[in-house]
C-alpha cells in the first residue's frame, strides 16, 4: 500500500517535471547537408530549464550543426525538436524571441562602437529607448567593457570581441542561451573570466545555458549535465561526476616506444601481460598506446613496469590519473579528443592591458 | 510596424558603416568627379561641332555622369551583403525575430540613399562648373527620384551576383567589367548621332541610354514626359527581374 502510493506519487511528479521543466527536447534529430555530409546521425536529448548543459566533442563532431538547427538557422532533415516550449517547425519566430545566441565565429560589427553593436541587437529584438539604454549599460559593465563602450569594435582585442558578442546575446534577457565554443582561442585568463560570467548568468539570473566545447576541463568545471558527441552521435550523457564514476577506476595510460608501437604484436603481448595482473579492469587501445583502468592503480604500476621489462616491451611513458571526461570519451569512442593548443592568443591582444 | 522599425534600424546601420569608411565613398565618387572635371575639359570643343545637342559638352555630359555614378555605386551593393554573409552578421540578425523583408529593404534603401547623396555632390560640382538644370527644383527632385530608382534596379544585379556566388571579388569583377562597355555604348557621354552605326544600335538597346535621356531632358530641355516615362518603364522592367532574382535567392539564404 505504502509502496504503491509512493510509486504513484513519483510517477505523477515525474510526469509533471517532464511537461514543465524541459526547455529543449530533441528526438531522433538527423541533419544531412546538401552535399551529402551526415553531420548529425540521429541524436536525442533533453535539457531541463535552469540547466547548465554541455555538448562536448572534438572538431567536426556536429556541435555547431546542432546549435544551428536549434537556433532556427538551419532546417533539420528529420526529427522532432522543441525549444523554449515551441515547436521548431511551427513557431521559429517565438523561439527567436526567447533565445540568445553566440556563434562560434565571433560576430561584431567593427564599424560600430561596442555600445552601438548592443543597441542594434536590442533594436532587432524590438527594444528601444531608455530601458534599452539602461540594459546595455548594465551588460557592458558586467563584461567590463564600459570604458571602451564608445570605441569602434574593430579596435577591440579578440577577448573583448568575444565578451561583446556574449553581452549582445543577452540584451533581450533570453531564457535560454546558446554558446558555441565561447572560450576557444582565448588565453587562460580570458577563459577564466568568461567562466565566471557564465556561472553568474546561470546561477544568479537563472538563464539556461547550452554550451559546446572541445575542452573537457571546461565541461567538467561548468556543466551540470553533459552529452558527449562524436561523429554526429551522442556516445554518453550524464553529469560529469556520473560519467566519471561510470569509469569506476583510475586510469593508467601507457605509451610505447616508437618501434614497438609500429609492431602490432607489442600491443597484443602487452594486453596479455596486463590481463594477468590481478585487479586490472578494462583495457582500451588509444592512439599511441593503451589505457588500463583499475581500482587501486597506484600499487599496480610497479607490477606493470616489471612485467613489461621482463618481456622486452619498451614503454616511453606511464601515467596515472583519476578518471577525466577524456577517459569517458576514450571509453566510448576508442580515441581521445584531440586537444589542440589550448592557448592561441587572439590577434590584437597586445594592447589590452594599456587600455584598461 | 515591426517592418518599418526594423528596416529603419538596418538602414541606419548601413549608413553609419558607409560614413565611417569614407574611403569607399571617396573611391566611388572619384571616378565621376574625374569624368566631370577632366572629360568636360578634354571634350570641351566637341560642343562646337555642328549638330552637337545644345552646343555645350558639360551641359550634355552631366546627365551621363550622374547615371554613371548611380550605376557603379549600385554595383557595389552586392559586396556589402557578401560581407554580412561571410562575417556571420546576417546569421546573427537571422536568429533574432527581425522582420525578414526588413533585411533586404534596409540594404536597398541605404543603397538608394547613397546614390542620392553622391548625385547631389556631383550636381553641385556641375553647377559650380557652369551646368544648369532648366527644369528647376522640381526637375532636380525628379532627377533624384529617377537616379534612385535606377540605382535600386541595378543594385538588384549585384545583390543577385553576391547572393549567388558569395564572393565579393566576383561582384567587383563582374560589376567593373560591365560598367565601362555599358556606359560608353550608351548615350551617356557621346551623342548617339556621333557614334558609328553598330554602337548606335547597341546604344539604342542599352537600358542605360533610356535613363540618361530622361535625366538629360530634365537638365537641358524640359519636362518631356514621353522620354521620362519610357525610362521608368525600362527601369521598372529591369527592377522586376533583378529584384525578383534577389528576393528569390535571399529567401533561399534565409530559410
Ligand atoms: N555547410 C556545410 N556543408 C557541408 N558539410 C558541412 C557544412 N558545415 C559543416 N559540415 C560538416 O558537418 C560536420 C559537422 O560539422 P560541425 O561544424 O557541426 O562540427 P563542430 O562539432 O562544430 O566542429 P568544430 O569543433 O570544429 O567547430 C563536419 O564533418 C563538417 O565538415
Ligand atoms: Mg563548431
Amino acid at each position: 500500500m505504502y509502496i504503491v502510493s509512493d510509486i504513484l506519487i513519483r510517477t505523477a511528479f515525474e510526469g509533471l517535471r517532464d511537461s514543465m521543466s524541459e526547455i529543449i527536447t530533441v528526438k531522433d534529430l538527423v541533419e544531412v547537408y546538401s552535399d551529402g555530409t551526415k553531420a548529425i546521425q540521429r541524436i536525442s536529448f533533453d535539457v531541463d530549464e535552469g540547466q547548465f548543459f554541455g555538448f562536448l566533442g572534438p572538431n567536426g563532431a556536429g556541435k555547431s550543426t546542432t546549435i544551428k538547427v536549434l537556433t532556427t538557422l538551419l532546417r533539420k532533415t528529420s526529427g522532432a525538436v522543441t525549444v523554449a516550449g515551441y515547436d521548431l517547425d511551427k513557431d521559429p519566430k517565438e523561439i527567436r524571441k526567447l533565445i540568445g545566441v553566440q556563434s562560434q565565429e565571433t560576430v561584431v560589427d567593427g564599424d560600430l562602437t561596442g555600445k552601438e553593436n548592443m543597441i542594434l541587437q536590442g533594436n532587432l529584438h524590438q527594444m528601444r529607448g531608455r530601458s534599452l539604454e539602461e540594459r546595455v549599460d548594465e551588460l557592458l559593465k558586467l563584461v567590463e567593457l564600459s570604458d571602451v563602450a564608445k570605441k569602434r569594435a574593430a579596435f577591440y582585442s579578440g577577448g573583448m570581441k568575444k565578451r561583446l558578442d556574449l553581452a549582445s546575446a543577452l540584451v533581450h534577457r533570453p531564457k535560454l542561451l546558446f554558446l558555441d565554443e565561447p572560450t576557444t582561442g582565448l588565453d587562460p585568463q580570458s577563459r577564466a573570466t568568461m567562466w565566471t560570467y557564465l556561472g553568474k548568468l546561470n546561477k544568479d539570473e537563472g538563464i539556461t545555458i547550452f554550451l559546446t566545447t572541445q575542452y573537457m576541463e571546461e565541461a567538467d568545471k561548468l556543466c551540470r549535465q553533459v552529452s558527449i558527441i562524436d561523429r554526429g552521435q551522442i556516445v554518453a550523457s550524464g553529469s560529469p561526476s556520473e560519467l566519471k564514476q561510470e569509469i569506476g577506476a583510475d586510469a593508467i595510460t601507457l605509451s610505447f616506444a616508437e618501434d614497438d608501437e609500429r609492431n602490432g604484436g607489442a600491443k597484443a603481448k602487452a594486453r596479455e601481460l596486463l590481463a594477468a595482473i590481478p585487479g586490472v579492469g578494462n583495457i582500451v587501445d588509444s592512439d599511441s598506446g593503451m589505457t588500463v583502468y583499475a581500482k587501486d592503480a597506484s600499487s599496480m604500476i610497479v607490477d606493470i613496469v616489471r612485467a613489461f621489462d621482463a618481456n622486452q616491451l619498451h614503454l616511453s611513458s606511464i601515467n596515472l590519473s583519476r578518471p577525466s571526461l577524456d577517459d569517458v570519451f576514450l571509453k566510448h569512442t576508442g580515441h581521445r579528443i584531440r586537444t589542440e593548443e589550448l592557448v592561441k592568443p587572439p590577434s590584437g591582444m597586445r594592447f589590452r592591458r594599456g587600455r584598461r | 510596424m515591426s517592418l518599418m522599425f526594423d528596416t529603419w534600424v538596418l538602414f541606419v546601420r548601413a549608413i553609419k558603416k558607409l560614413i565611417r569608411t569614407p574611403i569607399l565613398l571617396f573611391f566611388s565618387l572619384f571616378q565621376p568627379i574625374i569624368f566631370l572635371v577632366l572629360f568636360t575639359q578634354l571634350f570641351k570643343n566637341f560642343g562646337q561641332l555642328p549638330g552637337f545637342p545644345g552646343g555645350n559638352y558639360l551641359q550634355f555630359a552631366v546627365a551621363g555622369i550622374i547615371l554613371q555614378n548611380g550605376f557603379s555605386s549600385a554595383l557595389q551593393s552586392g559586396t556589402s551583403i557578401v560581407d554580412d554573409l561571410t562575417s556571420g552578421f546576417l546569421q546573427k540578425v537571422l536568429v533574432t525575430p527581425v522582420n525578414r523583408s526588413a533585411i533586404l529593404l534596409g540594404r536597398l534603401l541605404s543603397d538608394a540613399f547613397r546614390v542620392l547623396v553622391q548625385s547631389a555632390i556631383i550636381l553641385v560640382l556641375a553647377f559650380a562648373l557652369g551646368a544648369t538644370v532648366v527644369t528647376g527644383i522640381p526637375g532636380i527632385l525628379l532627377i533624384f527620384l529617377t537616379v534612385a530608382f535606377f540605382g535600386l534596379a541595378w543594385s538588384g544585379i549585384s545583390l543577385t551576383i553576391g547572393l549567388r556566388t558569395k564572393s565579393a571579388e566576383t561582384v567587383f569583377g563582374i560589376g567593373g567589367t560591365l560598367t565601362f562597355p555599358l556606359l560608353f555604348m550608351s548615350s551617356a557621354l557621346v551623342p548617339v548621332g556621333f557614334m558609328p552605326g553598330w554602337i548606335q544600335t547597341v546604344s539604342k538597346l542599352n537600358p542605360i541610354s533610356y535613363t540618361v535621356d530622361a535625366v538629360r531632358v530634365l537638365t537641358s530641355t524640359g519636362f518631356d514626359w514621353g522620354t521620362i516615362l519610357s525610362a521608368y518603364a525600362v527601369i521598372g522592367g529591369i527592377a522586376i527581374v533583378t529584384l525578383g532574382a534577389t528576393l528569390y535567392l535571399f529567401r533561399k539564404v534565409v530559410s
